[in-house]
């Protein structure tokens, strides 16, 4: 029985708890946050006890799941590998490439094992597209293009908003939310040769961002992510495709779901909603977790690795560094 | 039997489901696929030893080797034979849709069943698509207030083999596609089928084809609502994708359009000179085998019963006969 220890309970940890709480063979010891309150709540909910240090919880558990905002990723990981647990560490694994490396090395350094949680990988239909190329479906993948676009994490809505709009906290819209686009791209192509990007991180709009990323792989692939967080309010897209030399994948959020509502009343008008489910073991958080829960039990060999995790932070940092300078970034030389 | 291994065996499989739910039962811990066995051992030793799995060269055999559970995944018409033959000597049964091709064998099978203490399940996969969950939970909360009317699709390609021998496979189109429909209505209201209007087109879509391919059933349920199901074989190979199952439900605050399989990536390939769709949904037929094992280990009734089973044919069966005689039939006289 794998114990469990939760650190930040926020808006992301949400969904991990939910999954960790259905999950068999595993025990979801508790939870250490800054806020207490917020750890007392996901207690509250689904079990488990509140750890007034980090170092008891550490004591206490085998794996680590670190759901902070990610300037609290570091002394996490630093803290945990010392203490020798396993770590799933959320996206994106450090806002400063230095810092995301000494937590790579640390992690490498004491054989413990660190998994950052590139989620996408685990979603169905970015996976049936990766199969697809795997499969030979499309010869060799060439164009990459995919989309991931919503609206600026709404200030004063949670706490974690102001996190969002202050860029030295968050990296904006291209750390925070490309960064699972260029895992993806990486996965499909492989390793990224150039980036040049053009967005709205230093435009001066307050709670606008938006980039434009052009990639060259070192395969001879190209390679386009777009990222918003400048849609209508209440919208989520996102969209992925894949150009071979004698095929194509496609998908669109905004395909037809399986369920799609439409309702009329007089005091809220007309209203349309789609939905795309699955089962529960096929949620892509549940999944993510439980292919991590395998690899520490010696089951699976890992979908994704902390160096893929360290490297789709580098190139999100290039891509920044490209907005901000308007030139191309070559990853060989580029240090963060 | 909690912490023992499953035993399952596969009587007869002709059905093609039957390779979808070994490969599930393979993947689940606790369970054993003692061997397959068809009469036609050429298939079931394609299938074995393409599953890595034992094959018989009788279902006495089979049965001999001692089997908590089998599964009946024949040609529609032996369906009856083997499941008594069976029934006695498992613990539990799950049967290939449709139960059967006449009333009369639906019945002496579940009689069977009962007399002997064998849980008899029927296979509903679709009961277990996230959509369909989804929808019924949605359904059961409100959603739509009154519910007045639901237009269906479940098409597909014509499937060829012994699907189109009305000999093994006793109906075609229409008994291949009402019953997956009508058993997911029966389940989302806890309703029947009372009256059946019907027309049918044989070797319409492929002339020919010695069999019906292509069916409308017009039907009202218990609770009032009235609707449509296209059963037709109306996907050519060419088409994005095998087929449907389609739900377009109105009522007093909305519609739901219900496309409960959905979850597709486009797919082109110059290798197969094709745009097709793939899909990504979660496998529906883990659901079914995932709840079947359940019942087998815990004793519990199974979720579809033979009468489950039978209701649906039932339906199918109306349907041939208003097609032949023009006019709406009572379901209630089918049975």
């Amino acid at each position: 029985m794998l114990r469990i220890g939760v650190i930040g309970t926020g808006a992301i940890a949400g969904v991990h708890l939910s999954a960790w709480h259905q999950m068999p063979g595993v025990e979801l010891v508790g939870y250490y946050d800054l806020a207490k309150e917020a750890a007392e709540r996901a207690a509250q909910r689904y079990g488990g006890r509140v750890f007034g240090t980090l170092d008891a919880l550490l004591a206490a558990v085998d794996l680590v799941d670190i759901c902070t905002p990610g300037t609290a990723h570091k002394a996490n990981v630093l803290a945990a590998a010392a203490a020798g647990r396993a770590i799933i560490c959320e996206k994106p694994l450090a806002r400063h490439l230095a810092d995301a490396v000494e937590m790579v090395e640390c992690c490498e350094r004491r054989g413990v094992p660190l998994f950052p949680a590139q989620v996408v990988r685990f979603f169905p239909m970015y996976k049936r597209v990766k199969q697809a190329i795997d499969a030979g479906s499309l010869g060799k993948p060439v164009v990459y293009r995919s989309a991931r676009c919503g609206s600026f994490p709404r200030p004063g809505r949670d706490f974690s908003a102001p996190y969002y709009a202050d860029f030295n906290q968050s990296g904006g819209v291209v750390l925070d939310v490309a960064v699972h686009d260029i895992d993806f791209a990486r996965w499909c192509c492989g390793d990224v040769e150039r980036v040049f990007a053009r967005g709205l991180t230093f435009s001066g709009r307050p709670f606008q961002d938006h980039a434009l990323i052009t990639l060259r792989f070192v395969s001879g692939a190209i390679g386009h992510i777009e990222a918003s967080w400048s849609h209508p309010r209440t919208t989520f897209t996102t969209r992925v495709e894949v150009a071979g030399e004698h095929g194509l994948a496609e998908w669109d959020s905004q395909d037809r779901p399986p369920l799609l509502v439409e309702l009329y009343d007089e005091a809220q008008g007309y209203r349309r909603s789609g939905s795309n489910p699955t089962a529960a073991v096929d949620e892509p958080y549940y999944a993510e977790l439980a292919h991590f829960v395998e690899v520490v039990e010696g089951r699976a060999a890992p979908l994704v690795t902390a160096r893929d995790g360290l490297e789709a932070v580098r190139v999100a940092l290039a891509a920044i560094e490209s907005m901000r300078s308007g030139k191309p970034v070559a990853m060989q030389e580029f240090g963060g | 039997m909690n912490n023992q291994t499953i035993r399952v065996g596969f009587l007869g499989v002709a059905h093609m489901h039957s390779v979808s739910y070994a490969q599930n039962l393979l993947a689940m811990a606790g369970v054993e696929v003692v061997g397959m066995w068809d009469r036609s051992p050429e298939l079931a030793e394609k299938w074995a030893s393409r599953l890595a799995v034992p094959h018989f060269a009788s279902a006495e055999a089979l049965l001999a080797a001692g089997l908590d559970a089998a599964v009946v995944c024949s040609e529609n018409v032996y369906h009856r034979s083997l499941v008594e033959q069976a029934a006695g000597r498992v613990g539990a049964i799950l049967c290939e849709k449709p139960i059967a091709t006449t009333v009369a064998d639906a019945r002496a099978m579940i009689q069977r069943c009962a007399d002997t203490q064998t849980r008899l399940q029927i296979a509903f996969p679709v009961r277990f698509a996230p959509a369909v969950v989804e929808l019924k939970q949605q359904l059961d909360a409100g959603l739509l207030g009154e519910v007045w009317t639901v237009n269906c699709t479940n098409h597909g390609s014509m499937p060829g083999g012994w699907f189109v021998d009305p000999t093994l496979a006793g109906g075609g189109a229409v008994l291949d596609h009402t019953v997956h429909v009508i058993d997911v209505l029966r389940w989302l209201w806890g309703v029947e089928v009372t009256e059946v209007y019907a027309e049918i087109g044989d070797s319409l879509l492929h002339p020919g084809l010695g069999i019906d391919d292509a069916g409308l059933l017009s039907f009202t349920l218990s609770n009032g609502i009235y609707g449509t199901l296209d059963t037709s074989w109306s996907r050519p190979k060419s088409y994005l994708i095998w087929g449907d199952v389609k739900l377009e439900i109105l009522g007093e605050r909305g519609a739901v359009h219900a496309d409960t399989l959905h979850q597709y990536i486009t797919l082109a390939s110059d290798a197969s000179g094709r745009t097709a769709w793939a899909g990504f949904g979660s496998d529906m037929d883990r659901g079914l085998m995932v709840d079947f094992v359940d019942m087998v280990r815990s004793g519990r009734e199974p979720s579809i019963s033979g009468a489950d089973g039978l209701a649906a044919l039932a339906v199918a069966l109306a349907a041939y006969a208003s097609s032949a005689s023009g006019q709406p039939v009572q379901v209630e006289k089918m049975v």
